[in-house]
C-alpha cells in the first residue's frame, strides 16, 4: 500500500524475512533498518544553517542521516501544518455535529413514540433480540443549555420517560446509572413520579407493575402495587414488572474497594484463605448487591465517556451512542436497541 | 495491506522508490504536527478484525494475523514518534484459548517469534527507548513462549522513555481478581516491624475460666430460672459457647493458651483494611505506575469493551470505535481520531478555564 512508504523489497524482507532469496540474519536486519530508526537517545544537536526545506530533506535522504532532528525549520514546518489540520478539522467537526444534530432532530419528530406503547412496541417489533438488562447513563446538569432539563427535576424527567419507553420496550430490567448517586435519595419520590409516567403511557389498567431498588438498600414497591393485589378479571397477572436500579459512582471502583476491604479483613480471622478469591466469587457478590451485567448501555452524551461506571458490570456489554447527541431523546433509546439487536456475540471467537 | 490484490501498474507506482519515499516524508511531517498539540499520555488498542480481514481477502487466518502485526508496528511507530508515551494493546484474551487449536498454536508461534526477533536488537531498540512488558496470565502460557517473553523484558527493562504494554493471556476480570487477592494477600500476612513480642499480662483462657466459675457458683446458687436463660436468647447463647470453648480448651490448657497468646501478638500487627482504597488497587493492577488511559480504539466497528481495561478505562478516556479492520488500521484512519481528541482535549479545557473563572467571580 502507497501509504505505508516502504518498497517492495523492504515489505518482502519485513514479512518473509527473506532478501533476493536469502534468509536474513540479524546483522542484515539491523542494516536494513538503519535509516527508518530515530536517533539514539541523546540526540546529537545538529546546528544546520537554514538551507531550503526541500535540500535539506534531500541531503537527509543521501546521507541516510536520523530523521527526526527537529531543526527550526522543520520545526516551524510542524507548527504551520498543526494549526491548518487544526483549524480545518474544527471547522469540519462543527458542521458535523450541526448536521448530525440537525438530522436528529428530523429523524425525533418523523419516528415520534407519541407516548403510546403500541407505537414503540411497533419500533422494536423487527429487532431479532432484546436486552435482558438495559442500562442507561444520566447527567445531572447545572445548567440547561439545551431542553430545559437540569437539576434534579430534570434528571427525575429523564429517568421517567427512559422507563416508560423501557417498559413498553417489554424489557424487564433497567438499571439507571447517575453519577453523584442524587437519585438514590429520592427513591420513593421517584417510584411515585415514574409510576405516574406509566399511567400516562399505558393508563391505570394496563400500567406494569413497578419495583424502584438501589443498591445495599430494600427495594421499594409500595403497598398496592398491584402485582400483590387480587387480579379483577385475571388478566393483571400477565402484567408486566419493570424493576428500575439506581446505580452511582459509588457503586463502582468504591465497591470494589469495599469489597477487598471486606475480603483483607476476612483474610486477616483467618475466615477466608486469598487462594479462595476469584472471578466467580467477586461475580457472585457484586451481582448479588449491585447489578448484573447489562446487555446494553446506552450513553446519551456526544461520545462515549463512561463517567465512573461500574467497571466490573461491563464485560460484554453493548455500549450505544449516537455521535454528537445531546440529552436524552427516544431516537437514542430505539437506535439503541436496532443495533443491538443486530449484533452477534462471540465470546473470544 | 490490501496491496496483494492490487492491480499491477498502480502497485508498482505505489512500491516505486519516489514514491515510497515521498510518502514517509508525508507521514513523519504529520507526526511531527501533530506532536505540537496535547498528546494522549496512554493509548490502547484493542486489535480486532483479523480474521474477518483474512475471510474477506480470502488468505489464511494465521495470514490475517500476521498483517494485524504489520499494522501494530505501523501504528506503534505512529505513536511513539508523535509522543504517546505508554501504548497497551489486546494481544491475546484468556478467552482466546477457545478457538481451534492450529490457531491458537499459531498465535503462540506468532508471538514467540517476534519477541525473538525482538531480542536480537536489543541495541536497536534503546533508540526507541521502548521497553515492553506482557501483562497477563502467566500460568495459561507454555514454558518455551515464557521464556521468550522473560528474554524480551529483561532486554528492554531499562528503556524508560516509552512502554509497550501487551495484554497476553488477558482478560480484565482476571486482571481485577487478581489486584484484589494480591492486595488481600499483602494486607493478611502479618506486618514484622509492628510485632510485640511483650506479653500481656492478662490471659483471655484466664478470665474465661474465672467467669465460668462465677457462673458456676450462680447455678449451684440455683434459683436462676432456666426459662429467663433461654428467653435472653442471643447474648445468653454467645456466653454459652464462649463457656464451653473454654471448657473444651481447659482440658487441653497447655496449648491452648500458647495459641492465644500467639494471636495476642500477631493481631495488632496487621496493616489496616479501612486504609485500602482505590489507589491501592490501582497499585495492584497489572498496568500500575503507568498515566490514566487517555484513549481507547477498537477496530472492526464492535461496540464493546471484551473484558479489556475495565478498571481503567471507566472514567475519563475516550473510546473511540472504528469500522475499519485492524490490518487495515493505519496512520491516516488513526490520525483522524487523533485530531478529534486533541480537539476535545482543547475543549474541555477551555470549558474548565471559563468554570473555573466563572467561580472565582
Amino acid at each position: 500500500m502507497a501509504s505505508t512508504g516502504i518498497t517492495t523489497r523492504e515489505e518482502l524482507a519485513f514479512r518473509k524475512g527473506v532478501v533476493n532469496g536469502k534468509q536474513l540474519t540479524a546483522q542484515d536486519r539491523e542494516q536494513m533498518l538503519k535509516p527508518f530508526l530515530p536517533p539514539p537517545p541523546p540526540p546529537p544537536l545538529e546546528t544546520t544553517s537554514l538551507k531550503s526545506p526541500k535540500r535539506q530533506i534531500l541531503s537527509q535522504r543521501t546521507t541516510a542521516a536520523p530523521k527526526l532532528n527537529l531543526t527550526p525549520v522543520r520545526t516551524f514546518l510542524h507548527i504551520i501544518l498543526h494549526v491548518i489540520i487544526s483549524v480545518l478539522f474544527s471547522i469540519f467537526f462543527r458542521f458535523r455535529r450541526s448536521w448530525r444534530l440537525f438530522s436528529y432532530k428530523v429523524r425525533g419528530v418523523l419516528r415520534h413514540h407519541h407516548h403510546t406503547p403500541e407505537w414503540i412496541v411497533n419500533d422494536v417489533k423487527n429487532v431479532e433480540q432484546l436486552p435482558k438488562h438495559i442500562s442507561v447513563v444520566l447527567e445531572h446538569r447545572d445548567d440547561d443549555e439545551d431542553q430545559g432539563n437540569a437539576g434534579l427535576e430534570g434528571l427525575v424527567q429523564d429517568a421517567c420517560e427512559i422507563a416508560a419507553w423501557t417498559a413498553s420496550a417489554g424489557i424487564p430490567l433497567l438499571s439507571i446509572y447517575e453519577r453523584t448517586g442524587v437519585l438514590k435519595n429520592y427513591v420513593p419520590q421517584l417510584h411515585a413520579a415514574i409510576q405516574k409516567n406509566l399511567e400516562s403511557y399505558f393508563g391505570t389498567r394496563r400500567r406494569p407493575t413497578l419495583t424502584v431498588k438501589a443498591p445495599h438498600t430494600i427495594s421499594y414497591s409500595p403497598p398496592g402495587t398491584p402485582s400483590s393485589e387480587p387480579t379483577e378479571n385475571g388478566a393483571s397477572t400477565s402484567r408486566p414488572h419493570l424493576t428500575v436500579l439506581l446505580l452511582s459512582e459509588h457503586d463502582g471502583r468504591a465497591t470494589l474497594v469495599d469489597l477487598t476491604v471486606t475480603l483483607a479483613s476476612m483474610a486477616q480471622k483467618s475466615d477466608i484463605d486469598p487462594k479462595q478469591i476469584d472471578i466467580a466469587l467477586i461475580n457472585a457478590e457484586l451481582s448479588d448487591y449491585v447489578s448484573s451485567e447489562p446487555d446494553l448501555l446506552v450513553l446519551f452524551g456526544p461520545r462515549v465517556q463512561l463517567m465512573g461506571y461500574p467497571p466490573w458490570q461491563l464485560r460484554l456489554t453493548e455500549i450505544f451512542h449516537l455521535p454528537d447527541n445531546k440529552g436524552v431523546n427516544y431516537l437514542v433509546f430505539r437506535k439503541a436497541l436496532g443495533t443491538f439487536g443486530k449484533a452477534e456475540f462471540r465470546v473470544g471467537k | 495491506m490490501a496491496s496483494i490484490h492490487k492491480h499491477g501498474i498502480s502497485r508498482w507506482i505505489a512500491y516505486s522508490p519516489p514514491v515510497a519515499w515521498t510518502v514517509r516524508q508525508l507521514r513523519e511531517l504529520l507526526i511531527g504536527a501533530l506532536r505540537q498539540g496535547p498528546m494522549p499520555q496512554h493509548v490502547a488498542f484493542v486489535m480486532d478484525g483479523n480474521r474477518r480481514f483474512a475471510r474477506s481477502h480470502h488468505i489464511e487466518t494465521v495470514e490475517g494475523h500476521n498483517m494485524g502485526f504489520e499494522a501494530l508496528a505501523r501504528i506503534l511507530e505512529v505513536c511513539y514518534k508523535a509522543g504517546v508515551k505508554v501504548v497497551t494493546i489486546y494481544a491475546f484474551s484468556i478467552e482466546n484459548f477457545k478457538r481451534s487449536k492450529h490457531e491458537v498454536d499459531a498465535l503462540m508461534e506468532l508471538a514467540k517469534l517476534k519477541l525473538v526477533q525482538l531480542a536480537e536488537h536489543g541495541a536497536l531498540l534503546d533508540r526507541y527507548g521502548a521497553s515492553i512488558r506482557i501483562l497477563g496470565n502467566r500460568e495459561l502460557v507454555k514454558p518455551d513462549v515464557i521464556e521468550a517473553i522473560d528474554r524480551a523484558v529483561s532486554i528492554t527493562a531499562h528503556n524508560n522513555r516509552a512502554i509497550l504494554n501487551v495484554c497476553f493471556p488477558y482478560t480484565s476480570r482476571d486482571e481485577i481478581t487478581t489486584a484484589i487477592k494480591s492486595t488481600v494477600e499483602q494486607y493478611s500476612t502479618p506486618l514484622a516491624s509492628l510485632q510485640t513480642p511483650s506479653k500481656r499480662t492478662f490471659s483471655e483462657s484466664h478470665i474465661t475460666q474465672q467467669i465460668r466459675k462465677q457462673m458456676l457458683e450462680e447455678d449451684t446458687d440455683g434459683s436462676s430460672a432456666p426459662q429467663e436463660s433461654r428467653s435472653a436468647s442471643p447474648s445468653s447463647l454467645k456466653d454459652a459457647k464462649s463457656v464451653e470453648g473454654g471448657r473444651s480448651s481447659s482440658t487441653t490448657t497447655a496449648i491452648n493458651s500458647s495459641d492465644k497468646d500467639e494471636s495476642h501478638t500477631t493481631a495488632p500487627s496487621y496493616p489496616d483494611p479501612e486504609s485500602i482504597t482505590a489507589e491501592t488497587l490501582d497499585e495492584h493492577m497489572l498496568t500500575a505506575g503507568a498515566p490514566p488511559l487517555d484513549l481507547l480504539v477498537r477496530t472492526s466497528g464492535v461496540d464493546r469493551l471484551s473484558d479489556f481495561m475495565l478498571w481503567q478505562c471507566h472514567e475519563n478516556t475516550s473510546i473511540v470505535i472504528l469500522k475499519c479492520l485492524w490490518p487495515e488500521f493505519d496512520l491516516w484512519q488513526f490520525l483522524p481520531v487523533l485530531v478529534e481528541w486533541q480537539w476535545q482535549k482543547k475543549k474541555s479545557q477551555e470549558q474548565q478555564k471559563s468554570r473555573a473563572l466563572s467561580k472565582a467571580e
